[in-house]
């Protein structure tokens, strides 16, 4: 009995998580009229000019956004993963001096949310010289503090003898790290997902930091939907599903090692 | 110290060196340079511009932000939205992952990743969604809820009273998918002798699930939930989409860090108020902080994060 209703209660968020998707990919070849009737699922007829007015750049350089935002969001993930995870190996490994405090400073400043500093960070850079181009976006979100707490948790589920042995062997600590990383390749990839996900979505550094010459996909969806642009609804439509593909892809092929890692993360 | 090895600092400079430097660059510089500005008085530009003068002005800026109705405004709708996705979220994911565990493991991965999928939309493309698929007079939420109740439908965009709860429940839909996921993860991880010992003493399911199940994904739901507000205190691209910028009506879905835009940034007015922006920023990111870090410290001792 309350195995069925488990099943049931499942299925109904299963449901609620991909109906609407299913709804926008179909919306993407109807009319204004029937997307304004969200009861209604499948067009009347298949029209896709939709991707076609998108792919040519009539409302906005959608293409263009498209390779803007995978080029920024798979640089800062990869460097975000590298970053944190050497220091995620130091904090969690090794202890020196003034290491409580280096970590107290360190976690309380980073915990604050990156998006409420973002008139300081705006005005400094400004003062640099380095908006407008899409390096200062990468830049600027590479150091988290969730990934710091996220590598030293894993990282000390690492044998303690592995250490010992390094460092009877009188390995430096880059050497030691270079030694183990294998061993954490599920937590590394696990968080290259998140960071790319949570760059993928970012809208307010990227609204300040980049000229209105290369959008990522954020800005082109918002620059869409405003109405001055009077674009047909299916161009929304067809610009979410195209934005929605990469990242569901990546996703998809490392789902596996995700969970694993995950499952690992936990027993710390 | 708890059997680490122990290094120069020197010696593991290399390791730390681009996570510091970047934490200078990024974290450090723009918080003085904050506060510095958040000194200043409005009136004096941007920090490039010509003949510019700056004239410090002391906690001005503090304390007419501090009296300002619509600074108010927005920390009350942070806190609810906050807290209100935090409530929901956790204890729903908690559900959805236990009833997932208790499926074969084939069914269980299919369906934890058709759960994650809205956690991968743009912020923005399910704002444009919940506007036309969710809400609207013949929006699936007024259409399948609210009409079957005998209720009026209602205005979800427009109404100052269903703003808020409308923010929440597309941020709800948005995460517990990935948060079940990550839960689902903790429970698999758990050692299956614990579920043996549980058989042998005959353990019902109520303590079954508190004893066994609620600390194995513990560790989890910290950090999900540290995840979770400093996403929520940041949620920006949402908002920002649905209500076109503003505030919604009566700024009942005013977000701080909307209006800390709004107020850096205002389109067309042409005052740009980077000072008052800046001093917003600084009366309530430590406040954050500090709660985060407070959190990890107690809940964690063992951990030294």
């Amino acid at each position: 009995m309350s195995r069925l209703l488990s099943i049931l209660m499942l299925f109904g968020f299963v449901l609620l998580s991909l109906y609407p998707f299913t709804w926008m990919f179909f919306s993407s070849f109807k009319t204004n009229k029937e997307i304004y009737q969200p009861s209604q699922l499948l067009p009347e007829e298949f029209d896709a000019q939709a991707y076609g007015m998108l792919l040519d750049g009539k409302f906005v350089d959608f293409t263009g956004s498209l390779w803007q935002s995978v080029l920024i969001a798979t640089t800062q993930a990869l460097l975000a993963t590298l970053v944190s995870a050497l220091a995620g190996f130091v904090l969690a490994r090794y202890s020196f001096r003034s290491k409580a405090f280096l970590i107290g400073a360190a976690l309380l400043i980073i915990l604050i949310p990156r998006q409420a500093l973002v008139v300081p960070v705006f005005e400094w850079f400004h003062w640099l010289g380095w908006t407008g181009n899409s390096f200062s976006l990468v830049l600027c979100g590479i150091a988290s503090g969730l990934g710091v707490v996220f590598f030293s948790q894993s990282f000390r589920q690492l044998p303690v003898e592995l250490m010992e042995v390094s460092r009877l062997e009188g390995f430096s600590p880059l050497r030691s790290f270079l030694l183990v990383t294998p061993l954490f390749a599920p937590s590394m990839v696990t968080y290259f997902l998140l960071h790319f996900a949570l760059c993928w979505q970012e809208h307010l550094l990227a609204l300040l930091l980049l000229d209105d010459s290369s959008l990522t996909l954020p800005l082109a969806l918002a620059k869409l939907s405003d109405v001055s642009h009077r674009a047909p609804e299916s161009i929304g439509m067809a610009a979410a599903t195209l934005s929605f593909l990469p990242i569901v892809f990546l996703f998809a092929l490392f789902f596996r090692k995700m969970r694993t890692a995950l499952s690992q993360l936990s027993l710390s | 110290m708890n059997g680490l090895p122990q290094e120069s600092f020197r010696r593991l400079l290399p390791l730390l060196l681009p996570f510091l430097a970047l934490w200078v660059l990024c974290w450090v510089v723009p918080l003085f340079w904050g506060v510095d500005l958040a000194l200043q008085n409005p009136d004096s530009g941007f920090a490039t511009s010509e003949n510019r003068e700056i004239e410090y002005v002391g906690l001005e800026n503090f304390q007419r932000t501090i009296g300002d109705p619509k600074f108010h405004k927005a920390l009350s709708n942070t806190l609810k939205y906050v807290f209100g996705s935090l409530i929901c979220i956790i204890p729903l994911a908690f559900v959805l992952a236990v009833a997932l565990f208790e499926l074969p493991r084939l069914y269980r991965g299919i369906l934890a990743f058709c759960l994650l999928i809205p956690g991968l939309a743009l912020p923005g493309a399910m704002s444009k969604l919940f506007y036309l698929f969710f809400h609207g007079r013949e929006g699936a939420l007024n259409q399948y809820i609210i009409i079957p109740f005998g209720m009026d439908p209602i205005n979800w965009m427009m109404d100052p009273d269903f703003i808020m709860p409308s923010l929440v429940i597309q941020s709800v839909w948005r995460w517990t998918g990935v948060v079940a996921l990550f839960f689902l993860c903790a429970l698999e991880g758990i050692p299956s002798w614990h579920f043996e010992v549980a058989k042998l003493e005959g353990m019902k399911s109520l303590s079954r699930i508190r004893l066994i199940l609620v600390p194995g994904v513990r560790n989890l739901a910290l950090f999900v939930g540290v995840f979770l507000v400093v996403d929520g205190v940041a949620s920006f691209s949402g908002a920002y989409t649905l209500l076109g910028g503003s505030g919604g009506m009566m700024d009942a879905g005013l977000l701080l860090v909307t209006y800390v835009y709004q107020v850096a940034f205002p389109g067309g007015s042409g005052r740009f108020d980077l000072p008052g922006a800046a001093a917003m920023s600084l009366l309530v990111a430590p406040f954050v902080a500090g709660f985060l870090f407070l959190v990890l410290r107690v809940r964690l001792p063992q951990a030294k994060v």
